[in-house]
C-alpha cells in the first residue's frame, strides 16, 4: 500500500499565501514597524532600515538593516537625503536580501527627513526589481518642520511615485492638527503612528484574505487613485451587540475622516466590512446604510466583504479613500477654525445652548457648518438621508421576503437609528473632547480575541487535517460521522440546553438580554440557510468554564471530530 | 570534601503534582532521593484555577517526598507552564570604545544588557534570559567572547515571558502552603535538560512535552535554544473528544484511553470491538476499537500540528529529530503520528543521565520535574563561586561549558 504523505500537504498550503515584507526606513518608518511589531497585527516579515545605529538598537523589528554601515559609521543621515540615498545604495545587497522572496512588500516611511525621503526610493526600486508588488506608505512632514524638508517630501515623493505600484500618503499637518490643541507632540506622533500601522494592517488583510465580496489590489489602487492625493483612512472594530454601527462609528471617528465630513467630497470610497462566522446580513447591510449618510449619491463605492475567522465575534469596518491636496487643504483651511471654533464658542456657554434645545437642535448648526465649502447639494442630500431615518425601517423589512424574518430584521435595525442621534451628538465636538477619542481608539488594535494574536498560526492547521483526512480515510471518516451523526442526534437534546449557558460566553457584556442578542440567537434556526454566518454553539465538554484556546477562529477545546463533522458536513 | 547539595522540585500539573528530591553531587551527578506525586486538583491546562485544591494536593504531594527521601522540604524549584508564556530571540549590539580592542568583561555586560532590553508588553515579566550566543565582528557561535579582539560585540539571546499575575499567582499559591519558591522555570526548559543529550542539542533537537493540559515545546539549533513555548492543548483534550464521542463519563474515558486506546487505526482489523465496564465489571456496551483510534488520532496530529505551526522557520535543522516525552508520549502508536506530522526522527525519551530509584527517572512523566533539579544544579553552578579550592572551580567551568543553557 503506498503511503500518503499527510505531511506534506501544509507545505503547499503555506506557499499559496502570499509573503509579505513590512519595511520601515528611517525614524518615522521604523516607528511604524515597531509598533507593527509590538501588537502583531500582521503576519509579516518585519525589516527596519535606518542609518542610525541608535535607533536600529532599539528596533524591536527582527531584521534590522543599517544602512551605509561604512559610509554613515551609524550616524543619522541629518536631514539630508542625498547622504540618505548614499547609504542605501551602500547596502542595496542587504536590503535586496531580506526583501526578496516576498509577493507584496509595503515601504514605511516618513518623507522629509534625511533617510526616509533619501533611502526609500532606493528600497522602492530594489523591492520592485525582485518582482513583488510594491506599497509605499508615507507620512507627509508637519508645516512647522519647514518649507525645505517640504520640498526634499515633495521631491522623494515623485521618486517614489515613479517606483511604487500604490502609494498611501497620510499628511502628518492633518493628523497633527487634530490632535495637537489638546494633546503633547508625543501623542501627536504616536497617534500617527498608530493610524499607520493600522492602515497597513487593513490593505494586507483586505487584498489577501479570501473575500465573499473580495476586493483586490485594482480596487485599492482605484480608491486612491487621485493626482496627489492624501490617503483617508478610517478604521473601527468592535464586539458584543450592535457591533456593526459600534464598527463603524469608530471607522468614522479616524481623524483623518474627519467624522465623516471629508467623505462627502470623494469619488471612491473603499469599504470593507470583516466580521468572524457570525457576521450577518442585516448587520452588514445596517452598516452600509449609515455610511450612505455620509457619502454622496455619485460617490464609487467599492465593498468588500471578508468572513475572518481570526476576528471572532467582531466586526472590522476599514474605510479608504483619497482626496486631491488641494481640496484638502481647502476643508482644512476652511474647517477646522470653523470647528476649532464652534467647540470653544459653545464652551463658556453650554447651558444657553443646552437649555432651550436639547442635543438634536445643538446638532444642527453644526451640520451647517460645513456648507460654505462643501457641494450645497450634499448637505441636501445629507438632511434628506436624516429624515428618512424613520421611514427606512420598514423598507429594510420588505427586503426579506421571509415573513417569519421581517419582524426580525426590523427589530435589528430598529436600535440602529436609536445610535445615531449619539453619533452625531459627538461630532460637532470631535476635536474638544479629544480624550474621550483617546480611550476608545488604541483598543481596536488589541481587540482582537487576546488568544488569536498571541498565536501566530500560518497553517489552517484544521482545515488541512480535514482535507488529508477526507483524500485518505474516506470510508472510515464516513463511518465516523455517521456513527457521531447518531449520537449527536441523541445528545441534540442536551446539546440544546447548552446553548443557553454557552451563549452568554463570548459576549460578557450583554448581561442583560436584548432583544439583538435573542434575535441572533434565534436567526440560526429560523433561517437554515444562513449557518455558514452564524456562530455555531458547540460543545466543549468538560472545558467548559475554562479560557477558550481559539486558533484562526476555531475552539480547538472542542473534539477535532466534532468540528471536523461540520466541516466535511458543508 | 565540598558537599552535594539537596534541591526539590515542584511540578504543579494538570494531571499530577510532583515533588521530585535530588542530590547534585560535585561532580555533576544527580541522584533522585525521593518523589512524592499526588492527582491534581484544580488545574486546568496547566495553570492554577482552584487555590485551596491544589495546595491540599501540593501537600500531599510534598509529605511523600519528605517520607521517602527523609529530607525537609523548605525550598523548591516550581515549574510554570500555561497559554501566557511566549518566548523571542532578540540580539543586543555593543560597540568597544575606540581606544579598545579586547572585550572586557563590562562589554560583555553592556551587550547583555542591550540584549535584554527588549519591550515585552507590561503586564508580562521575563521568566528566563538565556544567552545564545555572542557574535565577536559578525563571527557567529562564539561561546567565551572575553578577551577576544574585536570591534563590535552582539549578544544573542533567548527571552521567555509570562503573564505577571498568572506567575505570581502560581507562586503566591505554594508560598502560601508554605514553601519557599527558590526560582520559576518553563517546565520544557527544565525537562529540555534531562531528555535531551549535549549531542542532540548540538545537531539540532526538538522537545515536545506532551503533558495532560498542555504541550510544551522547546527546540534547539547548534546547541543554543532557538524558541520554546506551550500550546494550551494536552492528554485531557484527547480523554474528552474520546469521552464526547463514545458519550461516556471523563474518568471511563481516560482510563480507555490509557488501557486501551492507541492512535493508530490504519492496521486495525475492521470490526473489532471493545467492550466498555462500568465501575461494578459490568459491560455497558461495546465500541468499535478503529473508532476510538480514530478520534484519538484526530486530536493527536492536531495538537503536533500546532507545535509544527510554531516552530516551523527551524525545522529544516534537526539532526537529531523530536523527543517526546510527558505523560501523553507514553500512548501507543503517538511516535508513528508525530513522525508523519513532522517528517523527521522522533524517539520517545524519559530523563537520562540520573541515578536513584529507576522507576522514576525512566519514566517520562517526571522529565520536568527531574529537570528542575538539573536546572537547579546549572543554575548553581553559574554562580561566581567563592570556593577556594581551584580544582572544584575548573570541575565547575567544565561542567558549564558542558551544559549551554
Amino acid at each position: 500500500m503506498v503511503e500518503y504523505d499527510r505531511s506534506q500537504s501544509p507545505e503547499g498550503a503555506s506557499t499559496a499565501a502570499p509573503r509579505i515584507c513590512i519595511v520601515g526606513v528611517g525614524g518615522a518608518g521604523s516607528n511604524v514597524v515597531d509598533r507593527i511589531t509590538l501588537d502583531r497585527i500582521v503576519d509579516a516579515t518585519l525589516v527596519c532600515a535606518h542609518t542610525d545605529v541608535r535607533v536600529l538598537g532599539h528596533s524591536m523589528a527582527p531584521v534590522k538593516i543599517q544602512l551605509g554601515a561604512e559610509l554613515m559609521k551609524g550616524i543619522g543621515a541629518g536631514g539630508d537625503p542625498d547622504l540618505g540615498r548614499e547609504a542605501a545604495l551602500f547596502s542595496r545587497e542587504q536590503i535586496r536580501q531580506s526583501v526578496e522572496n516576498h509577493d507584496i512588500i509595503f515601504i514605511s516611511a516618513g518623507l522629509g527627513g534625511g533617510t526616509g525621503s533619501g533611502a526609500a526610493p532606493v528600497i522602492a526600486e530594489i523591492a520592485k526589481n525582485t518582482g513583488a508588488l510594491v506599497l509605499v506608505v508615507a507620512t507627509m512632514p508637519f508645516s512647522f518642520e519647514g518649507r525645505r524638508r517640504l520640498a526634499q517630501a515633495e521631491e522623494a515623493l515623485e521618486l517614489l511615485q515613479k517606483r511604487a505600484d500604490a502609494l498611501v500618503l497620510f499628511e502628518n499637518n492633518r493628523m497633527g492638527e487634530l490632535i495637537l490643541p489638546k494633546d503633547g507632540i508625543q501623542k501627536a506622533f504616536n497617534q500617527a503612528d498608530q493610524l499607520i500601522a493600522q492602515s497597513l494592517r487593513a490593505i494586507s488583510t483586505i487584498t489577501i484574505t479570501p473575500g465573499l465580496v473580495k476586493l483586490g489590489l485594482d480596487d485599492l489602487t482605484s480608491a486612491l487613485a487621485n493626482a496627489n492625493g492624501r490617503c483617508l483612512f478610517g478604521f473601527g472594530e468592535a464586539r458584543g451587540q450592535n457591533r456593526g454601527a459600534e464598527a463603524l462609528k469608530k471607522a468614522l471617528k479616524s481623524p483623518l475622516i474627519d467624522s465623516g465630513r471629508l467623505l462627502h467630497q470623494t469619488k471612491n470610497l473603499l469599504v470593507h466590512v470583516a466580521g468572524g462566522e457570525s457576521l450577518t446580513l442585516v448587520e452588514v447591510e445596517g452598516v452600509m446604510k449609515q455610511l450612505g449618510r455620509h457619502v454622496p449619491d455619485q460617490t464609487h463605492i467599492l465593498f468588500g466583504l471578508g468572513v475572518d475567522a481570526k476576528l471572532g465575534d467582531a466586526v472590522a469596518v476599514t474605510l479608504i479613500s483619497s482626496l486631491g491636496l488641494n481640496q484638502l487643504n481647502a476643508h482644512a483651511t476652511a474647517a477646522p477654525p470653523s470647528e476649532m471654533l464652534q467647540p470653544r464658542a459653545e464652551q463658556p456657554a453650554p447651558v444657553a445652548a443646552l437649555a432651550p434645545a436639547p442635543a438634536p437642535k445643538r446638532e444642527i448648526p453644526a451640520k451647517k457648518a460645513p456648507s460654505p465649502y462643501a457641494p450645497p447639494q450634499e448637505s441636501v442630500a445629507d438632511l434628506l438621508f436624516k429624515s428618512e431615518e424613520f421611514a427606512s425601517v420598514p423598507a429594510v423589512g420588505e427586503a426579506f421576503p421571509l415573513s417569519s424574518l421581517q419582524a426580525e430584521a426590523a427589530k435589528v435595525v430598529a436600535p440602529q437609528p436609536k445610535e445615531e442621534p449619539v453619533v452625531q451628538e459627538e461630532e460637532p465636538p470631535a476635536f474638544a473632547d479629544f480624550d474621550a477619542y483617546e480611550e476608545p481608539a488604541p483598543p481596536p488594535v488589541i481587540a482582537p480575541a487576546p488568544e488569536t494574536a498571541r498565536i501566530p498560526v500560518r497553517t489552517p492547521a484544521a482545515k488541512e487535517l480535514a482535507d488529508a483526512a477526507r483524500s485518505t480515510k474516506e470510508s472510515t471518516l464516513a463511518a465516523v460521522v455517521a456513527r457521531s451523526v447518531t449520537l449527536q442526534t441523541e445528545a441534540a437534546s442536551a446539546h440544546d440546553d447548552l446553548i443557553s449557558f454557552d451563549e452568554p460566553e463570548p459576549e460578557p457584556e450583554s448581561s442583560t438580554i436584548s432583544a439583538t442578542a435573542v434575535l441572533t440567537r434565534k436567526a440560526p434556526t429560523t433561517a437554515e440557510s444562513q449557518q455558514t454566518f452564524s456562530l455555531g454553539e458547540e460543545d466543549r465538554g468538560r472545558f467548559k468554564d475554562t479560557e477558550p484556546s481559539i486558533v484562526q477562529g476555531e475552539d480547538l477545546d472542542v473534539p477535532t471530530w466534532m468540528r471536523l463533522k461540520k466541516k466535511l458536513r458543508r | 570534601m565540598a558537599k552535594s547539595t539537596i534541591y526539590a522540585g515542584l511540578e504543579i500539573g494538570t494531571h499530577k503534582i510532583c515533588v521530585v528530591v535530588g542530590e547534585a553531587k560535585r561532580d555533576g551527578a544527580i541522584k533522585i532521593l525521593g518523589v512524592g506525586q499526588a492527582p491534581s486538583r484544580g488545574v486546568r491546562k496547566g495553570e492554577i484555577v482552584d487555590f485551596e485544591k491544589v495546595q491540599t494536593c501540593v501537600n500531599d504531594a510534598l509529605v511523600r517526598a519528605e517520607d521517602r527521601s527523609d529530607v525537609m522540604i523548605r525550598n523548591v524549584f516550581l515549574g510554570v507552564t500555561g497559554a501566557h508564556i511566549e518566548s523571542l530571540n532578540n540580539r543586543g549590539r555593543h560597540r568597544l570604545p575606540d581606544d579598545q580592542t579586547e572585550i572586557s568583561e563590562d562589554d560583555v555586560e553592556e551587550a547583555k544588557e542591550i540584549a535584554r532590553s527588549v519591550s515585552i508588553p507590561q503586564s508580562n515579566v521575563f521568566l528566563h534570559s538565556v544567552t545564545r550566543q555572542y557574535i565577536v565582528d559578525g563571527q557567529e557561535a562564539v561561546r567565551q567572547p572575553i578577551g577576544r579582539e574585536g570591534r563590535v560585540l552582539e549578544a544573542d539571546y533567548h527571552i521567555i515571558h509570562g503573564v505577571r499575575g498568572r506567575v505570581q499567582n502560581a507562586i503566591r499559591c505554594v508560598r502560601e502552603i508554605p514553601l519557599e519558591v527558590e526560582d520559576v522555570v518553563f517546565n520544557p526548559v527544565a525537562a529540555a535538560q534531562v531528555v535531551l543529550t549535549r549531542e542532540a542539542k548540538m545537531q539540532g533537537a526538538l522537545m515536545i512535552d506532551f503533558g495532560a493540559g498542555t504541550c510544551d515545546y522547546v527546540l534547539y539549533e547548534d546547541g543554543m535554544i532557538t524558541a520554546s513555548g506551550c500550546v494550551p492543548l494536552g492528554g485531557d483534550h484527547i480523554t474528552n473528544d474520546v469521552s464526547m464521542a463514545l458519550q461516556i463519563p471523563n474518568g471511563r474515558a481516560e482510563r480507555l484511553k490509557v488501557e486501551e486506546g492507541s492512535v493508530l487505526y490504519d492496521d486495525v482489523p475492521e470490526g473489532e470491538m471493545l467492550s466498555i465496564e462500568d465501575d461494578t465489571g459490568l459491560i455497558l456496551g461495546e465500541i468499535e476499537r478503529a473508532f476510538l483510534n480514530e478520534v484519538m488520532n484526530l486530536r493527536t496530529k492536531e495538537i503536533l500540528i500546532q507545535v509544527k505551526v510554531r516552530v516551523e522557520d527551524h525545522l529544516g535543522r534537526l539532526g537529531a529529530g523530536i523527543y517526546l516525552t510527558g505523560g501523553v508520549s507514553m500512548m501507543k502508536g503517538v511516535d508513528v503520528v508525530a513522525r508523519e506530522v513532522f517528517g523527521i526522527k522522533v524517539t520517545r525519551a524519559g530523563s537520562a543521565p540520573v541515578s536513584g530509584i529507576t522507576a522514576t527517572f525512566e519514566n517520562p512523566q517526571y522529565s520536568a520535574p527531574i529537570g528542575l533539579i538539573r536546572y537547579a544544579q546549572i543554575l548553581d553552578s553559574e554562580k561566581p563561586f567563592l570556593s577556594p579550592l581551584k580544582r572544584l572551580g575548573r570541575r565547575m567551568q567544565e561542567l558549564l561549558s558542558s551544559v549551554t543553557l
